[in-house]
């Protein structure tokens, strides 16, 4: 593949992971979730376009089904996740997430197991890669700007100031009158609903699932993004997905010019491992810094008061 | 109307069979400011847990504004007008001191999911006069420069003034206080039971555990004596300062 | 449909010697050090590789293989702790934050094995055949694993109940903060405990690698039944592992019985410790900790 096909293919996996990463960090970096189990509901939303898709159904129904019912996983998750601390949170959804990939892998009438089953793209093949890919980047972008915007549009409400004081102090939270179960299940479903979303621009986007392609090590890369990128902060949840994915990615490319004695591709996990050991030890914040909340009204003052210190001085 | 704002009646609660409230039973009035004094480990942070619903009573009732609320979750309880200040300020430290009053809010249109993305304009107008609320509260306790600061970088009495000033903010009926100014210079902690007196006119009770009995005893309209789990004296703050058994309690004479 | 229900017992104490071994570093370290350290998989890899080395490569049999492997991992596990875990807790790092650490930990050492000892399956051929013994189909290698079982629980038993370093370790098990109040050395007690831990986890893997086939994923495939298990028995809790893995390990071997049964898969068989962790911590998290003192 020449190498202006890398890059389009890079830039729809950005687009694509950039999604689950604004869904992981709406969850983790703003509510303080512990989800380790991302690549169940991305899961969901792939299969589920696989399977609709083949029975003819229009795209937008698959994607919107992959989401909903990825959305409504995401509220039976929601309810254990109420008492269980972060680490055992974290540890119950990634044995959710195997056991839905044993069944896929097991159930080989549902999708052809571990084979798989090819997915209907939605942008079919009309003879030239590049278009196919282009045509993909603008959907994938078309709904990562709309997630984008209803993240960050949340987060800069009063309903994310809710979500960062539950992630800080939910007892606190709760005193106050926010009620901990109904913020946890709506940001849960709505995390896994885009989390579906990605999952079935994915399916189309490589015209195929498997069992495969849903390991835990989804999950972890999708983490690597928001610890990276800096959690409780979307630019910072899109700049992982990006870094990451072009860490990744980037060895395909490299791979056609540098000859190593190492495989290139165990090279990049042990650096891979090596960044985040340093990271988490020296940048634990990540690279952006959380965002603070800002609202119209909070600017007004600032700027106001701003104006009167500065008027003081003078 | 009912008689009584807070209505408690034989409260116990137990853990592990150590009983920290003993059959408690005492009323809080519409608008009072009313203290709750006794010596470390008489039970009083209990009995608050307890009121705000951290705890389930296991034995004996709670009414606030005539309603039983032994079995509400916390937040209902909030709802209800019952706020609490944490003994042990639980700030939420990354956030901005102005946030962190912001939340107490109650019946802010932008923290429901539909309002935030879709109904900006309604919840935003309000903001800024949660805004105002906000900075005219932090002026009282003197934090208003530190407003747009993390919660975190205050100090420890600093804090407890911002873990009142969020109680305050919250508009409750009834507003417990948990030591409110521990850890604070006596002038400016007098400042604030002033302060305290005022919001008290515009309606809200105040039900105060205060050790600095001196500063208490000024404000106070009824004092309950809390030792191990019980109450044993209530009275007048004056009537109190009398009673000889009062001291008894603090040094632990029969 | 016959089943040869001596053989599923039979199974059962195989597949809980297995768990048991590697379940008891895990909750020790887990109880102590207070997070989940999936890089006890790559433990689990690597001491699968190292006893590959000598057990088979060397030709030096079983038992040397099984102390060279105890060792070496319990440096690597000692070093691990010193120079990753350590440094981040006193940074104060999240329990989130040292568990992907591990994660990422993982990362460096499985890809490393692949990267020295490639990703091709290895097999252990000499160690011993299969046999019947009555009803029974047993092999040399699954009687080595019960041995190892029982005299690691015996071993465990007596340094825990009996030596200072073992009093040590249940006091600030149970009560950290006591415990460096009362003069344990604390710090001691937890590199050592990652140490034991480590080495355990190197036995599993022979035993695993043997069983089946030595790959850098050897550690993986079983992480998630010995956290089940870990989590079933209390984590940090001794006691309540061993009869978690005996326990996860009968429900196993009796739902695989389920699964012909019921016409099903039996790859849905790791399912099965999946479920019970997952109910284990819906319902009780502190799971069977109740049951059993404390380590």
């Amino acid at each position: 593949m020449g190498a202006s096909l890398y890059i389009l293919d890079l830039v729809v996996y950005i687009g694509i992971f950039g999604i689950v990463a604004l869904s992981l960090n709406l969850e983790f970096g703003f509510t303080g979730l512990a989800n380790f189990g991302k690549v169940a509901f991305f899961l969901i939303g792939a299969y589920t376009y696989a399977l609709l898709s083949q029975m003819g159904v229009p795209f937008y129904l698959c994607l919107i089904t992959g989401a909903s019912l990825a959305a409504i996983f995401g509220l039976l998750v929601s309810l254990p996740a109420l008492r269980l601390r972060a680490d055992y949170l974290a540890i119950a959804v990634l044995a959710f997430g195997e056991i839905l990939r044993l069944i896929v892998k097991s159930e080989k009438w549902l999708a052809g197991g571990d084979w798989g089953t090819p997915v209907n793209p939605i942008f079919p093949y009309t003879g030239s890669y590049i278009i196919y890919r282009l045509e993909n980047i603008g959907l994938v972008f078309l709904c990562l700007i709309i997630c984008f915007l209803v993240v960050q549009l949340l987060a800069n409400s009063p309903y994310g100031r809710v979500l960062r004081a539950i992630r800080e102090d939910e007892v606190a939270a709760e005193a106050l009158g926010k009620s901990k179960a109904k913020y946890k299940a709506q940001v849960f479903m709505l995390g896994s609903a885009m989390a579906g979303l990605a999952g079935g621009l994915y399916a189309q986007y490589l015209q195929y699932v498997l069992p495969g392609m849903f390991m835990p090590m989804v999950t972890f890369t999708v983490w690597i993004m928001v610890l990276l990128g800096g959690p409780a902060n979307n630019w910072g949840a899109l700049l992982g997905a990006a870094l990451v994915q072009i860490f990744a990615r980037g060895t395909n490319i490299a791979k056609d010019y540098i000859a190593l004695p190492i495989d290139l591709n165990d090279l990049q996990y042990i650096l891979f491992g090596v960044l985040i050991i340093l990271m988490l030890l020296f940048r634990p914040q990540g690279l952006l810094k959380e965002s603070t909340i800002k609202t119209k009204a909070l600017k007004l003052v600032r700027n106001g008061r701003r104006a009167i210190k500065n008027k003081g001085s003078q | 109307m009912e008689e009584e704002l807070l209505r408690i009646r034989e409260v116990s609660k137990h853990f592990g069979g150590v009983y920290a409230v003993n059959g408690v039973s005492l009323d809080i009035d519409h608008g009072g400011i009313c203290g709750l004094v006794g010596p470390n480990g008489s039970g009083k942070t209990t009995l608050f847990n307890t009121i705000l619903g951290l705890h389930k009573p296991d034995q004996g009732d709670i009414h606030f504004k005539g309603k039983c609320i032994n079995n509400l979750a916390i937040h209902q309880i909030y709802d209800l007008g019952l706020v609490n200040a944490f003994q042990l300020p639980r700030l939420f430290f990354n956030l901005s001191v102005l946030d962190n009053m912001l939340v107490a809010a109650r019946g802010q249109q932008g923290d429901r999911l539909y309002n935030s993305l879709f109904l900006r304009g309604r919840w935003q107008e309000q903001e800024k006069g949660l805004i105002e609320e906000a900075l005219d509260i932090l002026e009282v306790v003197e934090l208003t420069q530190w407003a747009f600061s993390p919660a975190g970088e205050l100090s420890g009495g600093q804090r407890k003034l911002l873990e009142v000033a969020r109680g305050l903010m919250a508009k409750p009926r009834l507003l417990l206080l948990d030591e409110p100014a521990a850890g604070i210079n006596p002038v400016l902690g007098k400042k604030i039971f002033q302060k305290l007196k005022d919001f008290s006119y515009n309606g809200i009770a105040f039900f105060i555990v205060e050790h600095r009995l001196e500063i208490l005893f000024d404000f106070a309209t009824w004092v309950y004596v809390m030792d191990k789990g019980k109450v044993v004296i209530a009275g007048e703050p004056q009537a109190i300062i009398d009673d000889p058994t009062f001291y008894a309690v603090y040094l632990g004479e029969e | 449909m016959t089943v040869n229900w001596a053989q599923v017992f039979f199974n059962s104490a195989i597949t809980g010697s297995l768990y048991l071994i590697g379940a008891v570093g895990l909750t020790l370290i887990y109880g102590l050090s207070r997070f989940p350290n999936f890089a006890h998989a790559e433990f689990i890899a690597l001491g699968a590789y190292i006893g590959y080395s000598v057990a088979e490569q060397a030709g030096l049999g079983l038992p040397l293989a099984l102390v060279v492997a105890f060792l070496i991992t319990g440096i690597v596990g000692v070093l691990c702790y010193r120079g990753i875990f350590q440094p981040l807790a006193k940074r104060g790092a999240s329990i989130i934050h040292l568990m992907v650490a591990s994660i990422a930990l993982g990362f460096v050492l499985r890809h490393s094995i692949g990267a020295v000892c490639t990703w091709k399956p290895l097999y252990f051929t000499a160690i011993g055949s299969a046999f019947d013994f009555g009803p029974l189909r047993i092999t040399h290698l699954w009687l080595w694993l019960i041995f190892a079982a029982l005299v690691l629980s015996l071993t465990m038993h007596c340094l825990l109940m009996y030596t200072k370093i073992g009093k040590a370790i249940r006091a600030t098990s149970s009560n950290p903060e006591l415990a460096l109040a009362s003069g344990i050395n604390v710090d001691r007690v937890i590199w050592i405990t990652w140490f034991i831990g480590a080495g355990l986890a190197a036995i599993a893997g022979i035993f695993l690698g043997a069983d089946t086939a030595v790959v850098p994923l050897t550690g993986w495939n079983i992480i998630l039944p010995i956290f089940a298990v870990a989590i079933l028995g209390g984590i940090g809790n001794f006691y309540g592992a061993i009869a978690a893995a005996f326990i996860i390990g009968l429900v196993e071997n009796l739902g695989v019985v389920g699964l012909v049964a019921l016409g099903l898969s039996t790859t849905y068989r790791i399912g099965i410790a999946f479920l019970i962790l997952i109910i284990t911590l819906i319902i009780k998290p502190q799971g069977l900790a109740m049951l059993f003192r404390r380590a």
